[in-house]
């Protein structure tokens, strides 16, 4: 499923898609509506422009795997969007891909994100970096063992990442398996994605908003 | 002085004078209706009573046109209230007046002092309040403490109103100010949403579908995503960077080197630093950046990596050109060329930060600033 709301952009891409031997099986150009058909489309990934004229990429992102529970999605966007690619991928999203990139990239970032891969640019690596120092230093000492921490391990690789190295590259240096490297960077994910359910359900829970049975 | 040629927030002010200018002609007149039998030369009353009528129905008609609020009728506002002063002692008579009856002008000799205090500030309330005072105690044979008490109060009020007028002023200037920058950055806004719905999605449409092309369309739709990057970054751009404050965002400056073939990740949140730091930083990773693009040629990548942790801002610049050769950077310094490293590492040392040049041939070349920020 193609969700961005320039048709030519739409078309495009899903025409790509299409000639690499996807089944698109829906474009729209509006995350409401996007929300909407997904339970009926029913896709595996959904290539999710993050700025849409009507509701916001997070919105779109949550409404998705209400609707449509272990979804993949991954977001195209211009740069320049720092904190809503880092809200996206708190959301849920497991990939990022500039707009600018190149249609073979365009394809294996598809491809990675069907087979459950966290596709990352070194921006996005950046940001996640960011986050965590982020809530290291604000971390409330009441919560301290909620606050997602990153090991050793995963902060190497995460900056290698930044600094554009492939996961190939990343292995040989830090002599790990191609393999690990992939787990080190989706955990990176996983547990921000967590905590940011966690802090969403006790943020519910404080308003009142939670049903009580 | 004419720094408020619009001044509607002196417009209340230039309201109120008109109405005193009225209130205290009214007085002038009770005044001189009680008194003119006391009056030395009474006749002398008539033209003094049709002037002051005369002139508080114009001046009020002419100072309500801001364009009219200049030097001749601000003179000619002073210049008929000393006249009618100094024609007291002839009309009232020095014995009445010490007798303690009011001159002709009496309260209403206070509205030139205003209207100078509303047109110009401070000083010019003063000023004009110590020539209408220093007229009143000339034609007073003797001074009593009412008296000065009087004048005291009128140097006071031209002080107090042009303190409050230039206040005005001031204020009004900076609103204006606020409202044509919030206009700006709007049009701005809307003109980046606009380029980013149409001409962006085009260009990048453009290079996407070239990139599968050979020859002269590939050339065209390379060069049309370095400009989709290009124009990116201009309506894109960080809001405005505030010149003087005395800290800004690194990543704003470091954004400034962001191309198709350099990639900047940066944290979410601002990386604040003294803007002279800050500035320092940007042109040691300047001075890398232009050093990938001298030796690596026109297909070299570059990544640039912004973190900051525990008080320690730390950047690196990484490439993925042929690297350097080992002891290639002592032999360049040996020989007495010192370039990027000398720039490098003599920008950071001043800050009192340390550089780490890794790089072996063929894997790139990775420079790795760091600096200690006190939070």
């Amino acid at each position: 499923m193609v969700v961005d709301d320039h048709p030519m952009w739409r078309q495009g891409v899903a025409r790509d898609l299409a000639e690499a031997g996807y089944d698109v099986v829906a474009t729209t150009g509006e995350g409401a509506q996007a929300v909407r058909i997904a339970p009926a489309a029913s896709p595996d990934v959904v290539v999710l422009d993050l700025q849409l004229p009507d509701i916001s990429g997070v919105e779109v992102i949550r409404g998705l795997l209400a609707a449509l529970p272990g979804v993949r999605v991954l977001m195209l966007s211009a740069s320049g969007e720092e904190q809503s690619v880092l809200d996206a991928v708190k959301a849920g999203a497991t990939g990022y891909l500039v707009k600018s990139a190149g249609p073979e990239e365009f394809l294996e970032a598809v491809r990675r994100t069907a087979a459950g891969d966290a596709v990352f640019t070194p921006g996005l690596a950046g940001l996640v970096l960011g986050e965590y120092r982020r809530l290291a230093k604000g971390g409330d000492p009441a919560e301290d063992d909620a606050t997602p921490q990153l090991t050793d391990r995963e902060t190497e690789v995460l900056r290698l990442v930044a600094k554009g190295l492939s996961y190939k590259q990343i292995a040989a240096r830090l002599t790990l398996s191609h393999r690990t490297v992939q787990n080190h960077v989706q955990n990176t994910l996983g547990k921000l994605q967590l905590h940011n359910r966690v802090e969403l359900t006790r943020y519910a829970i404080e308003r009142g908003l939670d049903s009580p049975d | 002085m004419a720094e408020h040629p619009n001044g509607t927030f002196q417009v209340p002010l230039w309201r109120a004078i008109a109405i005193f200018r009225f209130a205290s002609m009214a007085y002038v007149v009770a005044m001189v209706a009680i008194n003119v039998t006391d009056y030395a030369h009474p006749i002398g009353a008539i033209p003094a009573l049709t002037v002051i009528v005369g002139w508080s129905v114009a001046a009020t008609y002419l100072y309500a046109r801001p364009a009219w609020r200049g030097w001749p009728l601000l003179g000619t506002d002073l210049a008929v209230t000393l006249v009618l002063l100094l024609a007291s002692p002839w009309v009232v008579g020095r014995t009445a007046i010490d007798h303690g009856i009011p001159s002709l002008a009496v309260a209403w000799e206070a509205c030139p002092v205003l209207a100078w205090a509303v047109s110009g500030g401070r000083r010019r309330g003063a000023i004009a309040a110590v020539v209408v005072g220093a007229a009143d105690v000339t034609v007073r044979p003797n001074l009593t403490p009412a008296s000065n008490t009087g004048l005291m109060l009128m140097l006071l009020a031209g002080v107090a109103v042009g303190h409050v007028a230039r206040l005005a002023a001031e204020s009004e200037q900076r609103l204006q100010r606020a409202v044509e920058l919030e206009a700006a950055t709007r049009e701005r806004e809307r003109l980046a949403r606009g380029i980013h719905d149409s001409v962006l999605q085009v260009l990048a449409m453009v290079q996407r579908r070239g990139a599968h092309l050979d020859g002269e369309a590939a050339e065209l739709a390379r060069l049309a995503g370095e400009q989709e990057a290009a124009l990116r970054a201009l309506v894109g751009g960080r809001a405005p960077r505030q010149r003087a404050g005395p800290e800004v965002d690194l990543r704003a400056i470091l954004d400034g080197y962001a191309s198709a073939s350099v990639s900047i990740a940066a944290p979410a949140t601002p990386v604040k630093l003294p803007a002279t730091v800050a500035r320092e930083i940007g042109a040691a990773v300047g001075a890398a950046l232009d050093n990938v693009a001298r030796h690596g040629g026109s297909d070299v990548r570059a990544w640039v990596l912004l973190e900051e942790e525990a008080g320690t801002v730390t950047v690196s610049v990484r490439d993925d050109g042929p690297g350097i050769p080992a002891g290639r950077l002592a032999q360049a310094a040996e020989e007495g060329r010192l370039g990027v490293a000398q720039s490098i590492r003599g920008r950071i040392a001043d800050l009192g930060g340390s550089v780490e040049i890794i790089s072996a041939p063929g894997e790139g070349t990775e420079v790795e600033l760091r600096l200690r920020v006190t939070e």
